[in-house]
């Protein structure tokens, strides 16, 4: 079969090579027995190859010998420290890249950790003597500690209002009975006040008593005729 | 059952290794860090390592940086070799690669620089008149030939000189030169030709200028 010279050529590597087909390499042969042209190019890259086959080798300089020596001395080092395990050479570089990014990191760490301790110290005082227990210095008429003695009060009104003044610490500092109609019995004038007192807890905010003044309403639940 | 068979006969296919006896033998000895394995290594291939980047880059200055970076990568990554390759075309490939990075890292930042001292004496031998015989490439013989043939091959591009040089010069089979570059067998067949091609016209352009356009 008759082939173009463009398939010539582009069979000539193989073919000086030596690793193309039976019926290609006949196809070819025949067509360089009648091309000149494509029988001078297969020439030359023979040539070519032969010629590149001699070029001699460039011999490696001894200071590169040395440079190769020290670095396969360096990495056996390395392999032997390691075991030659592989992990724990990747480890040991992971470990020694943490440490020197860390290291910038460390004073300023040191300082906010420092510094967390000493307001944590500070404030904890504070929260201890804001949770003990308030001692209410008021008059507490049939009663013991905080549990008053509840006695019934005749109202003689619709409303009876406490006015009571609380202190920071949860302690009463002033109070009054307020009676609009004046119909409330004077004898009984404390008892709304003993009745309140022990029942009010300190009112916290943002872990700190509050003061101010309150009033309470007291309503009758019925009226005895 | 069969099937069972088949899936384990072609498990153990898949999973052998391409290494020799001899690279097998040296490779347990680098991984256990022997200095007779690392003398042996070095001897075996900085030679040809060298020539082959040299050939690649066309600089001795070069070809020293590119040789070192090589075998740090072979001594470092000697654990995790899997084995799929001869341990030539392995390192081959870690060369080729070198080079190739290297290459370009150098047209991208030292493309403008401009050399002080003159071309030694080694380069002054490319500028020989050609003698007006009858051909060409008898001159291949010769060593001034010989040096042409390398100038020349720095003309080639260097995806073609690369498959030119380890085929001609290193003497690979094409099944190694796939593995080594990475590419199929079809790629360096057109690889090997066109190198091969560009090389002939760039040795006929030096060797007889009003000769080449015949060849062209």
């Amino acid at each position: 079969m008759s082939i173009s010279c463009h398939t010539a050529k582009r069979h000539s590597a193989a073919y000086v090579d030596g690793r193309l087909r039976a019926d290609r390499r006949s196809n070819v042969v025949a067509h360089l027995h009648h091309c000149e042209d494509c029988a001078t190019y297969f020439e030359q890259i023979s040539q070519l190859r032969a010629a590149l086959k001699t070029v001699p080798e460039r011999l490696i300089p001894h200071r590169l010998q040395t440079s190769l020596q020290v670095i396969a001395s360096r990495q056996r080092a390395e392999v032997l420290a390691t075991r030659g395990s592989h992990w724990k050479a990747i480890w040991d570089k992971w470990c020694f890249r943490i440490n020197e990014l860390m290291k910038p990191l460390a004073i300023p760490a040191t300082g906010g950790l420092l510094s967390s301790l000493v307001l944590f110290g500070t404030f904890v005082f504070t929260i201890s003597t804001t949770t003990r227990l308030v001692s209410y210095e008021v008059p507490l008429a049939y009663s013991s500690q905080t549990e008053a003695n509840l006695i019934p009060v005749e109202l003689g009104s619709h409303a009876v209002f406490l006015n009571m003044s609380i202190d920071s610490n949860g302690r009463t500092g002033d109070y009054a009975v307020s009676d609009p109609e004046c119909k409330f019995r004077a004898d009984l004038e404390a008892q709304p006040a003993n009745i309140a007192m022990p029942s009010i807890p300190t009112v916290f905010a943002v872990a700190q008593p509050i003061s101010g003044d309150i009033q309470i309403k007291f309503l009758p639940l019925a009226f005895r005729p | 059952m069969v099937l069972a068979d088949s899936i384990v006969k072609l498990s153990i296919t898949g999973s052998q290794s391409s290494l020799s006896e001899e690279d097998a033998r040296l490779l347990r000895g680098l991984r256990a860090g022997i200095e007779s394995a690392y003398e042996e290594l070095l001897a075996r291939y900085q030679q040809p390592v060298y020539s082959m980047v040299y050939r690649l880059l066309g600089d001795q200055n070069d070809a020293c940086d590119v040789v070192q970076e090589v075998f740090l990568k072979v001594f470092r990554s000697v654990g995790s070799f899997q084995e799929r390759s001869s341990l030539r075309t392995w390192i081959y490939r870690i060369a080729v690669n070198e080079a190739h990075n290297h290459r370009r890292w150098f047209s991208r930042h030292r493309k403008h620089e401009v050399a002080i001292e003159p071309e030694n004496e080694e380069h002054r031998c490319y500028d020989i008149t050609p003698d007006p015989g009858p051909s060409p490439f008898d001159w291949a013989r010769n060593r001034e030939t010989r040096a042409l043939i390398e100038q020349a091959l720095d003309e080639v591009s260097p995806v073609f000189r690369t498959a030119v040089v380890l085929r001609d010069i290193e003497d690979l089979s094409y099944e190694e030169i796939a593995d080594i570059l990475q590419v199929s067998l079809g790629t360096v067949k057109s690889r090997i030709l066109r190198g091969r091609d560009a090389l002939r016209r760039a040795l006929t352009q030096r060797l007889d200028p009003g000769l080449s356009e015949a060849f062209v």
